[in-house]
């Protein structure tokens, strides 16, 4: 990791410290939401079965459209071409922008956390830190999914468009709403190629059954592997020298 | 900032660029000598920001060759020049310090003490010094101009591309920012200028007198004057000179 990656990162932090309303939202938001599945879910088994599922899927909501939106800030108001002029790699500029969310991400994730255990009452059985590896890595193929559909958006009307798109699909298809195994054959076959499918079952099996992540090897393979592919493709959509 | 006294500090040979079909740069030469203020003027639409960009590294030319201090653009060469493009191109939520401090540790200001007292100088020569605290979105388009101005030059760039940085400014700010510059020049930098305004041109050492993407004239600003046979010839009536003289060669 290269110092300029720390220094992006740290502007990041710093835009978003400065940005009170938006740190406040990040933090109330989520809590509305789980709030609104835990007082609308009758049955508490049900609702043992959705909340992690609601942890994974928040993170890749937020950091889709956290990272989106802000890239594509960094687009329009010309401080992207301005770093592109700088000596900083393109892979700084997306690794910056990965530490930064994921530092926002990771705190999510534990304030989310401990809303569904203590107030919410799940119960669990994973570790803790191994549930935050398994979201960070989440929220890894969320940042990188963002950077790299920023590209293909001219405003912010454009990008919010690519949440039905892109993040509502996930959001049917992982096993949120009803099991994967129960979904027409070629509905399945979509989900499979989908991450946030591994992502809601690696969560469930740490949280529900107590696994550990090597036990979850597949699932954290394809998020790893969905998280790879993802920065290289964002890093390539930065590139310097476009002819 | 030492001057450098081997070759040009930009050269530009026979370099074409398009967007999509439409020609934007047609096979253009130009040199700039090292400690000048070198002024690309045109009207809109003539590639002078097309230019910029591409000796930036932020575009890559079709055809031909661009060396900035002797090398082809590329991250490594970056440290040494520095960029202001037409918008302010700010962090809005930040202060201006806060973006002063970003650029210049993105350029390698690496130790704490001197950064700080470097950050701190460019503030007080762009004269922002009591706005310092103050969130970029809360300045005037002036103050925006001056913050963007202190953070292309507060790595001491040898060579600094400036892209229409006195559009928008008043006539006051405007004297002032081509202080900065003369000061710069002074200090060793050269600097590349592009503008539409005639005032600007006076202020340059050299000009190139640009149209339809390609260089109608190259000169001092008296040189340029002169060519035009009139005795009290300005340089708007040079350039209109040199337009016709292209336009009767049949080329544009």
């Amino acid at each position: 990791m290269s110092a300029s990656t720390l220094v992006i990162a740290g502007r990041i932090i710093n835009q978003l410290i400065r940005d009170r309303r938006t740190i406040v939202l990040l933090v109330v938001v989520p809590l509305l939401i789980a709030s609104l599945v835990g007082v609308s879910v009758p049955d508490k088994r049900i609702l043992d079965y959705t909340a992690p599922a609601i942890l994974a899927v928040l993170i890749l909501f937020f950091g889709f459209l956290l990272t989106g939106i802000s890239f594509l800030r960094e687009r329009s108001q010309g401080t992207l071409e301005r770093l592109m002029a700088s000596p900083v790699s393109r892979l700084d500029i997306v690794g910056g922008y990965l530490l930064g969310f994921l530092l926002f991400a990771v705190l999510q994730t534990m304030i989310l956390f401990f809303y569904l255990i203590y107030v919410l009452n799940i119960n669990y059985y994973g570790d803790l830190w191994q549930i935050i590896v398994l979201q960070i890595l989440i929220g890894i193929g969320a940042v990188c999914m963002g950077t790299f559909f920023s590209v293909l958006a001219k405003n912010e009307f454009q990008m919010v468009q690519f949440i039905p798109m892109i993040i509502v699909p996930q959001i049917f298809l992982c096993g949120l709403l009803w099991p994967v195994s129960q979904m027409p054959e070629y509905l399945q076959w979509l989900a499979n190629v989908l991450p946030m499918t591994y992502g809601v079952e690696g969560i469930r099996a740490l949280m529900l059954e107590g696994q550990n992540l090597l036990d979850i090897g597949k699932d954290v393979g394809v998020l790893a592997a969905y998280a790879v592919g993802l920065l290289v493709l964002a890093a390539l959509t930065l590139r310097r020298g476009r002819s | 900032m030492p001057k450098s006294s081997s070759g040009p500090a930009v050269e530009v040979e026979q370099v074409s660029f398009s967007y999509s079909r439409q020609k934007v740069l047609d096979g253009l030469s130009l040199e700039v000598p090292v400690g000048i203020s070198f002024g690309l003027l045109g009207p809109n639409g003539a590639g002078k920001t097309t230019l910029i960009r591409l000796l930036v590294g932020l575009l890559k030319a079709r055809a031909g060759t661009i060396l900035t201090l002797g090398q082809r653009p590329s991250p490594r060469i970056a440290r040494l020049i520095g960029y202001m493009p037409q918008l302010p191109s700010l962090y809005a939520e930040l202060s201006v310090i806060q973006n002063v401090e970003f650029f210049a540790r993105i350029y390698g200001l690496k130790d704490r003490q001197q950064r700080a007292q470097r950050v701190a100088e460019v503030i007080k020569l762009v004269d922002l010094w009591e706005h310092r605290k103050k969130s970029v979105s809360n300045l005037s388009g002036g103050m925006k101009q001056r913050a963007s101005l202190a953070c292309a030059i507060v790595h001491q760039p040898r060579l600094l591309f400036l892209d229409e940085p006195t559009v928008g400014l008043d006539p006051e700010l405007r004297v002032t920012f081509w202080e900065y510059f003369t000061a710069l020049t002074r200090q060793g930098a050269t600097l590349v200028i592009s503008s539409h305004t005639m005032d600007d041109a006076a202020h340059c050492d050299q000009l190139a007198f640009m149209r339809n993407g390609r260089v109608i004239a190259l000169g001092s600003p008296d040189e340029l004057r002169q060519a035009t046979g009139q005795a009290k010839a300005t340089l708007e009536d040079a350039f209109l000179h040199f337009v016709r003289r292209q336009e009767k060669q049949g080329v544009g």
